[in-house]
């Protein structure tokens, strides 16, 4: 007998109102992931194995909750070429979970356009218009949740009333997930740049610059960085982050950009290292030519690529003179011991700052 | 008499240093937290009442700063002005007093750093990540498990002709090696420095891999006292090492510094009195979202002083200005 298929699929920070978005204009049954907490990672990390990196632990902490709803298909992308063992965390996640005695199914996304095409054609069924319609949906809501993470980047340190940026940003999401029709969204969109645009921020021309840098989940995801970028906003610190979905998609459509990447960081890196390995070298030289006042690199504890790179930026580090942090994320790191870390790289950069 | 007080509460041990106007240290302590981080704070505010009482009346506390691991609560409990990561506080005081230092090697109870240092600032700091191999708190367990007080552990490493090589990439290991190095009979003392030795490299490849570490080399915190580890650091860097009077409340020394700085106009501090008043911490799990934070609240007399641990200051914009 075919089982209807009850969709969820791993939890990624504000970009999971997105996803949830085009899953639902598929016409599918969604139940999106549950929140990533501590009780989530707790039951992620005991069904992963435990040299596994920790974004496998948190997505798979995250879909607990809702197959306790009764979700019973997971969608998980698979990122092909030159990558990381995030291609294997489909396999994982459906073996881990099956043998945890769950019975689950899981679709493996291959993050190419016609993959993605072909695979959400197979699932949903919907015709090619409907597939286009929801795509553009789910990508005007993602571009819209990537610039307002953008303008909260500049706005946090310069904003008058504490924490009002945070709180037109928290309801900016909301109000992104409630739109469930297309045609209202142009309507929210100005409504979210008014309350944007009312914040009262100083003049500050002249504010300490850093530039995140890492692996793409623990960068982007504001819950498993345990907030870097508000604690840095609200010491009044400007947060520059290149690393997004857009940005990777942008890639996998074209993938003369690879190249292009691969020859100015040349000096350093010779061939690829998978994941955002050479990224994450070239935003740093771009961050040291820009001026900026540090460098912060985040990234899953066990994850390859950056446990590789991490002696190169190391050096670019210690020739250019930027300040330079690494943080190394799992669930066995407190928050407490990162405060410790950020606070004194904040007085780090303030001094930098001002000493040029 | 104006002066500044900085509170250094780390896991194993609490320091104190008060300090007048010309950065002159009047009063200084180090000792144990043995679990108890309030009742040692409330401990050396004792002391530091009573070294008042018996020698200068006219003292009168204008500025307190915290620091260390329970620097938060040491902030809440004492009322402190300024409340300042352990790094920030070391670069301070070592930039003071040793201005032309340029490494800083700290090794406190559970946790060690180095912090480069450039024309007096801080520029670059590594902390042990995962590790806490060859911090004080594992020094001290097997100064207890060989029988010899953790004191005499120095001299003892300093004796021996021929240091046994110890395991050292985890401290768990280093041990099952010591006692294996034992059992097919290597001298004490040959074994207490080999550690020694495991250790300064095990700080050099985990904690100090790839910073630059140039000389004036300085040497902090508690584990800078053991003359063995002094030693090895020494013989590893090839280098002189420096341990500057106040190594071990370097810390507080900084933190003390960093608020005369600032030297507020009307101080937060409590006042002695709070030494003898019941503080009471209790923590719990905030159901309000999906984050499930532990909010901490500190009581004192059962009032409500502070709540801290919430990643949306719901409870902390409750606090008492």
């Amino acid at each position: 007998m075919e089982v209807k298929p009850i969709i969820t699929f791993p939890r990624w920070g504000n970009y999971t109102i997105a996803f949830k978005t085009l899953f639902e204009k598929l016409g599918l049954e969604v139940i999106p992931p549950g929140e990533i907490n501590s009780q989530t990672i707790l039951e992620g990390a005991k069904l992963s194995p435990e040299m596994f990196c920790f974004p496998l632990k948190t997505t798979l902490g995250s879909y607990i909750p809702a197959l306790k709803k009764g979700a019973n298909t997971i969608l998980m992308v698979e990122n092909i070429g030159g990558s990381c063992r995030q291609r294997y965390y489909g396999t994982i996640q459906s073996k881990v979970l099956k043998e945890g005695g769950w019975e689950i199914n899981v679709v493996n996304f291959r993050a190419t356009p016609r993959g993605i095409y072909s695979d959400l054609k197979k699932i949903s069924g919907a015709s090619f218009l409907e597939i286009f319609r929801a795509g553009r949906f789910f990508y005007k809501k993602l571009r819209l949740i990537e610039k307002i993470e953008k303008q909260a980047q500049y706005l946090r340190p310069r904003e008058l009333e504490k924490g009002a940026t945070d709180k037109a940003l928290d309801w900016a999401l909301l109000e992104i997930e409630r739109v469930n029709e297309e045609k209202n969204f142009s309507r929210s969109k100005k409504e979210i740049s008014r309350k944007f645009s009312e914040i009262k921020i100083k003049n500050a021309k002249n504010l300490p610059k850093v530039g995140l840098i890492g692996e793409i989940y623990t960068v982007c995801d504001p819950v498993i960085n345990f907030g870097l970028e508000r604690k840095l906003g609200k010491e009044g610190i400007e947060i520059h982050r290149q690393m997004d979905i857009t940005y990777h998609l942008k890639k996998s459509i074209f993938p003369w950009q690879e190249r292009l990447l691969q020859r100015k960081i040349s000096p350093y890196l010779k061939s690829t290292v998978g994941g955002h390995g050479r990224d994450a070298i070239y935003e740093m030289l771009n961050y040291v030519k820009q001026g900026f006042d540090g460098v912060i690199q985040i990234l899953p504890a066990m994850c390859m690529p950056e446990v590789t790179i991490r002696p190169i930026l190391e050096k670019i580090h210690q020739k250019s003179g930027i300040p330079f942090l690494s943080l190394s994320i799992d669930e066995q790191v407190a928050e407490a011991g990162i405060d410790t870390r950020i606070e004194a790289f904040v007085d780090v950069i303030k001094n930098h700052h001002k000493n040029i | 008499m104006k002066t500044y007080l900085g509170i250094d509460v780390g896991s194993i041990s609490y320091k104190f240093v008060l300090i007048d106007e010309k950065n002159e240290v009047l009063f200084w302590l180090y000792k144990r937290t043995e679990g108890n981080p309030i009742g040692a704070i409330q401990q050396g505010l004792r002391e530091l009442r009573k070294f008042i009482k018996n020698h200068n009346t006219e003292i009168k506390i204008d500025g307190v700063a915290s620091t260390g691991s329970a620097r938060y609560l040491a902030g809440v409990v004492s009322g402190a002005d300024l409340i300042k990561n352990e790094i920030t506080t070391h670069a301070r005081a070592v930039s003071s007093f040793i201005p032309d230092a340029k490494t800083v090697i700290e090794i406190g109870g559970q946790d060690s750093k180095i912090i480069i240092l450039e024309n007096k600032v801080a520029v670059d700091f590594a902390m042990n990540l995962i590790c806490s191999a060859g911090t004080g708190a594992f020094l001290d367990a097997q100064a207890y498990r060989l029988g010899v007080p953790v004191e005499k552990f120095g001299e003892l490493a300093l004796s021996s002709k021929t240091p046994t090589v110890i395991g050292s990439r985890c401290s768990v290991f280093a041990e099952s090696d010591m006692i294996h190095k034992q059992q097919i009979g290597h001298k004490i003392e040959d074994i207490v420095a080999g550690l020694c030795q495991g250790l300064a490299r095990n700080y050099l490849s985990g904690v100090g891999k790839g910073k630059r570490i140039k000389p004036p080399i300085i040497f902090l915190g508690g584990v800078s006292e053991n003359l063995g580890m002094r030693r090895a650091f020494e013989k590893a860097l090839d280098q002189k090492i420096v341990v500057p009077f106040y190594n071990t409340v370097m810390g507080a020394l900084g933190a003390a510094l960093l608020i005369k700085e600032i030297s507020p106009a009307q101080t937060k501090f409590r006042g002695f009195e709070v030494s003898e008043k019941d503080i009471r911490c209790a923590s719990f799990q905030c159901r309000g979202c999906p984050n499930q934070c532990e909010v901490i609240e500190a009581r004192i007399d059962g009032k409500i002083i502070a709540r801290w641990g919430d990643r949306c200051a719901k409870w902390s914009n409750l606090n008492p200005a």
